[in-house]
């Protein structure tokens, strides 16, 4: 872990400065079979009351870090850990504290909502859940009474999405991981969505988001980092970010241009060379 | 964590419409051909009392056994209603003779040619063809289409195991699919008897058999279509590949198997078989005619009742030696060509039980007694009631050639009495017990429980390594 990390999460939880990283990874490497790198010795950590928000184009080996956290794939080298606990040697153990919110939320089409939660939940672990418990906390990811009882198969990608959430929300985990979760969502929704984030920050979850929405990450995250072709190239809290032009900074950074830079930042960015081609 | 994966696929399958449509078509299909069974049975039962009947009633009033047109006759299989098997393609008549060969003729399709153009929608039918393709049809994308959706990824995100995942997974298809085709099945078990097919309880264990070789047939189908689904990254790839297997399993490997052995093993045609025993038969005939000559030549007298004795006791003489080589000859005929036919059947039946398909329809048939043996076993029972008839033929005075022996030679005497048919010894064919029936389904009950093995071991060794 770096010290832009460490610094950037003490501002922001000093209540939990001492604590260890709920979500870390150390020189976390991904090369698949075919030679591709899709992951270059990434290392970032999260803290309990935390948002740490990834950028990065396509490819980027967001997703892939994500994947390697939910232990889909095996690392090559390095580890992902959650509360200590290396994912890719006790999978389980590991998945226990986690929740996780996809890009596109598919649930089970023939089953309503609080079918869909109730199964969920139960593979979460959580079994006493009463269907009240259920209605309140799709009522809290604004999804309406009246469509509760309706098949998914209905729904449209912004009522999957905000049952994704609730899902995640019920598991209860210490640890959240948010793979472009404001996709399909509409402005009132990503702002409600936003602030749903800042209440579990406030009960101490550690999230971890990818996201290509620089203004949403900006307004929401302790901790942005940009990752391109792999490797996380910056990583800064969002007290260094205060007065910054997030934008060009990502724009600057996924053309290969180093911080000082800024200035030289040409009006047409050039393409990166040799693109990794992930799974993202 | 089984139970909810178990609970989850029950009810995800249930819910559907998909589901609702194939079993209502299903469940229609199986009732359908429950009656239509039982109601063939019941004109087979009709015709044959009636043949019976008929068979009687033209002895009454003849007055020699001599001259009587004795007929037996195939009873109609009760279970033939649910796995017609062969019952409709073997003659059910056998013209009853005291000596030589027996042969069966009148088969149901050769009186009713209609219905061997199609053939009757029977259980085995519906087990073979329909559910196989409904355990495709629901097992195609188990893994992949959850994949494709993306509720795997949801899934595993949560503390699953894998191997619970993929047992909770096959077994909830399993018994989602099974469990409902079972009501109209047991509702069309119940109607058997109601509708006039008696069902002992022999035929009971026979019909609990040939369903469970049914549901070891489909979740044969259901393992493939899982395993496929773990093997294929996309549904609709694995949904072919299930297609191409089940046409080459259901329609392609049995037919080409009867081929290849064919082919293979060349047996004799009986019309063959029965030029060569007309070409014996002369030759024996020459012979006799000849060593007759011969014998007229070396004994020639005048004493013409002393000669026509002795050309009596010479010609009977002969005609027990002539039988006895006719027999052996014929014997070594038939022992040639059913050897020659059994191996046959061994390669044709070896190579089709590369198909579940014919595993499952040979086991059905073993155990509904409508196999290949119901022939054989139809031919043995006609010839140990010849031996009886024979018998009893020679105590009413009527030789090997059904003529009838007058005592004495004097036409004067009064006319006979009527011959009393009641007399005559009754054929009754009895089906094997059911030990047998069980003992010969068992390799091929064996092989789909091995199936079922390979493709649910197959299922599972892969979704442990799965690509998430």
């Amino acid at each position: 872990m770096n010290d832009e990390t460490k610094s950037g999460i003490d501002i922001q939880s000093d209540s939990m400065a001492a604590s260890q990283p709920r979500i870390e990874a150390v020189n976390l490497t991904k090369r698949y079979e075919d030679g591709t790198l899709a992951l270059d010795n990434v290392s970032f950590g999260i803290n309990p009351g935390s948002i740490f928000a990834m950028l990065g184009g396509n490819g980027a080996g967001k997703t892939t870090t994500i994947n390697l956290f939910l232990n889909f794939i095996e690392p090559t080298s390095g580890e992902a850990l959650v509360d200590g606990i290396v994912t890719h040697k006790e999978p389980l153990k590991a998945k226990e504290r986690i929740a996780y919110v996809s890009e596109n939320v598919m649930l089970y089409p023939n089953f309503t909502a609080i079918q869909n939660l109730d199964f969920f939940a139960r593979l979460g672990g959580k079994h006493d859940y009463s269907k009240d418990d259920y209605r309140d906390v799709l009522l809290r990811v604004g999804l309406e009474e009246v469509a509760h009882g309706r098949r998914l198969k209905g729904y449209s990608k912004g009522m999957r999405q905000k049952c994704g959430i609730a899902i995640a929300i019920l598991k209860d985990a210490p640890a959240i991981l948010l793979d472009e979760p404001t996709s399909g969502l509409d402005p009132h929704a990503g702002l409600e969505f936003i602030q749903l984030l800042k209440d579990l920050r406030g009960e101490g979850k550690a999230i971890l988001m990818s996201t290509h929405d620089i203004f949403r990450a900006k307004d929401v995250s302790d901790t942005i980092g940009i990752m391109n072709e792999g490797v996380l190239v910056m990583e800064r809290s969002a007290a260094e970010l205060e007065g910054e032009n997030l934008e060009q900074l990502y724009v600057q950074y996924m053309a290969g241009y180093e911080g000082s830079e800024l200035a030289s930042v040409p009006e047409s960015v050039p393409d990166s060379e040799q693109r990794v081609e992930t799974n993202d | 964590m089984f139970n909810i994966i178990l609970d989850k696929e029950l009810r995800e399958i249930i819910g559907t419409t998909k589901f609702a449509v194939t079993f209502g078509v299903c469940a229609v299909l199986i009732l359908l051909a429950f009656y239509v069974g039982a109601r063939n049975y019941q004109v087979s039962r009709q015709e044959y009392e009636a043949a019976v009947a008929e068979n009687i009633q033209q002895m009454e009033g003849l007055t020699d056994w001599g001259s009587i047109d004795h007929r037996i006759f195939l009873p109609p299989q009760p279970l033939a209603t649910l796995v017609s098997g062969v019952s409709n393609d073997i003659g059910r008549t056998v013209n009853m003779q005291s000596r030589g060969e027996l042969r069966t003729e009148g088969s149901r399709f050769n009186e009713d040619p209609l219905f061997a153009v199609f053939r009757y929608l029977d259980l085995e039918y519906i087990f073979a063809i329909i559910l196989s393709l409904f355990a495709i049809l629901f097992g195609y994308d188990a893994v992949n289409g959850e994949k494709e959706r993306g509720t795997l990824g949801l899934t595993f995100a949560n503390p699953v195991p894998r191997d619970q995942y993929i047992l909770g997974k096959i077994v909830g298809s399993f018994v989602a699919l099974i469990v409902p085709l079972m009501i109209p099945i047991l509702i069309g078990c119940l109607m058997l008897p109601v509708l006039g097919v008696p069902m002992d309880m022999d035929s009971w264990l026979r019909l609990a058999m040939v369903i469970l070789a049914g549901i070891l047939y489909f979740g044969v189908f259901l393992t493939l279509s899982v395993f496929m689904s773990t093997l294929l990254q996309s549904s609709s790839a694995s949904l072919m590949a299930l297609l191409v297997v089940w046409i080459f399993a259901v329609l392609i490997i049995p037919r080409t198997s009867v081929l290849v052995a064919g082919r293979s093993v060349d047996v004799p045609s009986v019309d063959q078989i029965d030029y060569e025993k007309s070409r014996f038969a002369a030759q024996l005939w020459n012979e006799r005619m000849t060593a007759m000559q011969k014998w007229m030549k070396a004994n020639y007298n005048d004493d013409h009742r002393q000669m026509r004795d002795g050309m009596r006791t010479f010609s009977t003489e002969q005609q027990a030696l002539q039988d006895e080589k006719m027999n052996t000859f014929v014997e070594q005929l038939n022992e040639q060509r059913a050897n020659k036919s059994d191996l046959r059947t061994g390669v044709a039946l070896s190579l089709a039980r590369i198909s579940p398909t014919a595993s499952f329809s040979l086991a059905a048939s073993d155990l509904a007694y409508t196999s290949m043996e119901l022939r054989s076993s139809y031919v043995e029972s006609a010839n140990a009631y010849q031996q009886e008839y024979s018998a009893f033929m020679q105590s009413k005075n009527v030789d090997y050639w059904g003529r009838y022996r007058r005592h004495g030679g004097n036409d004067d005497v009064e006319e006979p009495d009527p011959i009393d048919t009641r007399e005559l010894p009754v054929f009754s064919y009895q089906q094997p017990p059911i030990s047998e029936a069980i003992k010969a389904s068992l390799p091929d009950l064996g092989l789909l429980f091995m199936f079922n093995a390979i493709f649910f071991s197959g299922a599972f060794v892969r979704f442990l390594r799965y690509d998430l």
